[in-house]
């Protein structure tokens, strides 16, 4: 798909000027040097700056990768690549060969955006009531069990992005990855504290004795934490080509380790795993447009169509994160959720009223429900005709390279570490992605033979008068869409750099069933902030300051016709940025 | 009270090193009984931590993350492991009010029974939180010694809240030293 060109007309035209002049404002920053190093205190907003090219990761070995790919003439293909087989080493709890996820690629030279989608998908003998255990739901067999693990998609949409679009061969981007998990790196507090947090599944799965325990105990911070296992794994792949993992020796040791727990997967399961290339979801804020995935994720149909309720509101005028704001995001937040557990799941089984869930005239129906400071406790979802029949645990980077290509990849083992099932000797982790699927067996998006479950990620590109201003996505579940909006909204209408939009607090809320759930806030929202939407009507729930339940986003932004590239990335996970 | 000296260097007394009471250290034997029954306040992984750690230690327990009064049978101390995690109240299905009117309610039980509280916080910096720190500041100072990882004092507030209650603390290097100073600190089953 084509970015357009063009400012709406009328009334928008005053927002749309406010926003690029926010964007201009922070194009006249001063003079920096083109790389530069992050402040001592990590939660402090800093924006990386380079001016040729960028990669943004949720670890600093991974965005070093990836930028060294680009030193070495590889495009935006390749150090996304690249930057993913360093976090299947570096962040291994989030990312990797067992998982799956999404990649929007904008290919400067034919000024096209395109989308590749490689999630995960159910296997054969999946059926909707598989996680049914006498007559109730098996949260267990969701989670850390081989029914949990969905057929990976990783290194089949890694390759078919290299092959496509990459310009450097699997074993030319893996290089750095296996030198990292040889050689080892020195564990950091987000590793160490999420190894900690998964201590027991990982006993439960992966035992005393495998590469992600250190002598049977979690990793602590400053130990060395090495993957001599995924080094040979990788290596394997380089050297042989993905079918391994698919239809080779891997795919047997696959399969071992699912049955072995319980699972269903099949070998035939794996040699059918095919990533698709689909025309990106196109939408539009103000003077903005976001090209991003269709379904079946329902991030980038929701993060648009709650953009779409925020237009029609004085946003700049309330504020950031002041009571108005929150109570009308929160609101709209709900309603978007009602239309989620309404009509989301894969569309290839299930008739996605996509397009009516985009309309700016029904987010307009929408957002005239909204009463200001009154809860309306009950969210019905959108009256469209019916057709048919939750800790977010992910990584996102970006890329742009010094063509101007630009990648924006998110993707998962869904859980921290996945289902914490590895194949013997293989390093890697398998996803528990099956726990996407609904919980009620007679839902829309119920677990079904080759079905993909809904997600949330929502890689997205936003362009302004034709041309890619900002690249954005975030981990963190269902709160992924309303993490994303409320980055945009920080920087288009509150005037925020990129890395301060992005460590800005947060708050995300939903509703179940039309029924409001409570505002789940980070410490930094002011109490009397919190006072006042508790009057009224919001249940308040608190997590903490900088709190991962809200993601870990990672965002370029694109200033002077993208002669200077500023970096974000979140605190509340490791992100980095590396850029020259 | 009583000083504990332990006999590797891994582990330092700072009650003793800090307060003029201590200025006399003297060996005595170690004072907690087995059998231990195990539980966590604020359901973080961590107990799971300290299940693998007082195996590694040889003692005899018994381990009950959601454990209540009669949980207590025939044990000689409880020890409770500190570490709030939403995700693991969340999985039990409590939530902070509860999950702390259970463990009030434990303490008081153990208390009733003349029972020690052991206090553990394995995790070290990473594990440090708002929501834990609550928990902390309730339950420390009830408690007859409490065992830490070095990296979760920096700030000092396990050294403040110990010494406003005269309460040994003993801090290790790694969270895998705790199993040797679990040892220690516990009689052998006669």
């Amino acid at each position: 798909m084509r970015p357009e060109n063009g400012l709406p007309a009328g009334a928008a035209l005053k927002a749309a000027i406010l926003g690029l002049a926010a964007l201009l404002l922070l194009a006249c920053g001063p003079m920096v040097p083109a790389v530069t190093q992050p402040p001592a205190d990590r939660h402090a907003p800093f924006d990386y700056r380079a001016r040729t090219a960028m990669v943004v990761a949720a670890n600093p070995l991974a965005a070093e990768a990836g930028r060294d790919m680009l030193k070495q003439g590889g495009n935006a293909v390749d150090a996304a690549i690249a930057a993913s087989f360093a976090l299947n080493v570096a962040e291994p709890f989030a990312s990797g060969l067992g998982g799956g996820g999404f990649m929007v690629i904008y290919l400067a030279k034919e000024n096209r955006v395109t989308v590749i989608d490689f999630r995960e998908r159910a296997p054969m003998a999946s059926t909707k009531s598989m996680f049914i255990d006498n007559g109730q739901l098996n949260r267990t067999w969701r989670e850390t069990h081989g029914l949990a693990v969905a057929v990976p998609g990783a290194p089949a949409g890694w390759d078919y992005a290299l092959k496509k679009y990459g310009t450097r061969t699997l074993a030319q981007v893996s290089a750095r990855a296996i030198e990292l998990a040889d050689k080892g790196y020195p564990v950091g507090p987000t590793l160490s504290s999420i190894n900690k947090d998964e201590y027991e599944r990982l006993l439960a799965n992966a035992g005393e004795s495998t590469v992600y325990l250190n002598n049977g105990l979690p990793y602590e911070t400053g130990e060395t934490f090495r993957n001599p296992e995924l080094a040979r794994t990788f290596r394997l792949l380089a050297a042989k080509g993905v079918a391994e993992f698919y239809r080779g020796p891997l795919a047997r040791k696959i399969i071992e380790a699912v049955k072995s727990k319980g699972g269903i997967m099949t070998l035939e399961d794996l040699a059918l795993y095919k990533p698709l290339e689909v025309e990106p979801l196109k939408g539009t804020y103000r003077n903005s447009t976001l090209y991003t995935i269709p379904p079946p994720s329902s991030g980038g149909l929701h993060a648009i169509e709650l953009l779409n309720i925020m237009e029609n509101w004085p946003v700049k005028t309330w504020g950031p994160n002041s009571p108005q704001y929150i109570h009308h995001f929160a609101e709209a937040l709900r309603f978007v959720f009602a239309d989620r557990e309404r009509y989301l799941a894969d569309p290839e089984f299930v008739k996605v009223p996509v397009s009516d869930i985009a309309d700016k005239a029904y987010a307009g129906r929408v957002a005239a429900r909204i009463k200001p400071g009154v809860v309306l406790g009950a969210y019905p979802f959108g009256p469209f005709e019916a057709k048919h029949g939750r800790q977010g645990n992910t990584s996102h980077l970006c890329v742009i390279d010094p063509e101007g290509n630009i990648v924006a990849l998110t993707q998962s083992i869904n859980f921290f570490f996945g289902s914490c099932i590895s194949p013997q000797g293989t390093g890697f982790l398998l996803n528990d992605c099956m726990d996407d699927f609904s919980e009620d067996p007679n839902g829309l998006n119920a677990p079904g033979p080759r079905r993909r479950p809904l997600s949330s990620m929502a890689p997205l590109i936003l362009f302004q008068k034709g041309r890619p201003v900002l690249a954005l996505g975030s981990p963190g579940g269902t709160r992924i869409f309303s993490t994303l909006d409320q980055i945009i909204l920080n920087v288009l209408e509150f005037g925020m750099s990129l890395d301060e939009a992005i460590e800005a607090p947060r708050f995300f809320s939903f509703s179940t069933a039309g029924k409001a759930e409570p505002v789940f806030c980070e410490s930094r929202i002011p109490e009397d902030v919190r006072r006042t939407l508790e009057q009224m009507g919001h249940a308040i729930s608190m997590k903490e300051a900088y709190d991962k339940y809200f993601g870990g986003a990672q965002g370029l932004l694109l200033l002077r016709g993208g002669k200077l590239i500023l970096g974000g990335a979140d605190s509340r996970r490791d992100g980095a940025g590396a850029g020259y | 009270m009583k000083t504990i000296t332990l006999s590797f260097l891994s582990i330092s007394l700072l009650l003793g090193a800090a307060g003029p009471g201590f200025a006399g250290s003297v060996e005595v034997q170690p004072p907690f009984e087995q059998p231990i029954l195990l539980t966590s306040a604020g359901q973080s992984a961590d107990v799971q931590l300290a299940n693998v750690l007082l195996k590694k230690a040889g003692l005899t327990f018994s381990l009950a993350k959601l454990a209540s009064a009669k949980d207590l049978g025939n044990s000689r101390t409880l020890v409770l492991v500190i570490g709030a995690s939403l995700k693991g109240l969340g999985a039990a299905g409590l939530d902070m009010a509860k999950e702390k009117e259970r463990v009030s309610a434990l303490f008081t039980a153990a208390r009733e029974k003349s029972l020690p509280v052991v206090c553990l916080h394995l995790g070290g910096a990473d594990r440090r939180g708002e929501i834990t720190d609550a928990l902390i500041g309730e339950y420390l100072p009830m408690a007859k010694a409490v065992l830490i990882v070095k990296s979760g004092n920096k700030d000092g507030l396990f050294t403040k809240l110990c010494e406003d209650k005269k309460i040994p603390l003993f801090e290790v290097e790694k969270t895998i030293d705790a199993a040797d100073a679990l040892k220690k600190i516990f009689k052998p089953l006669s």
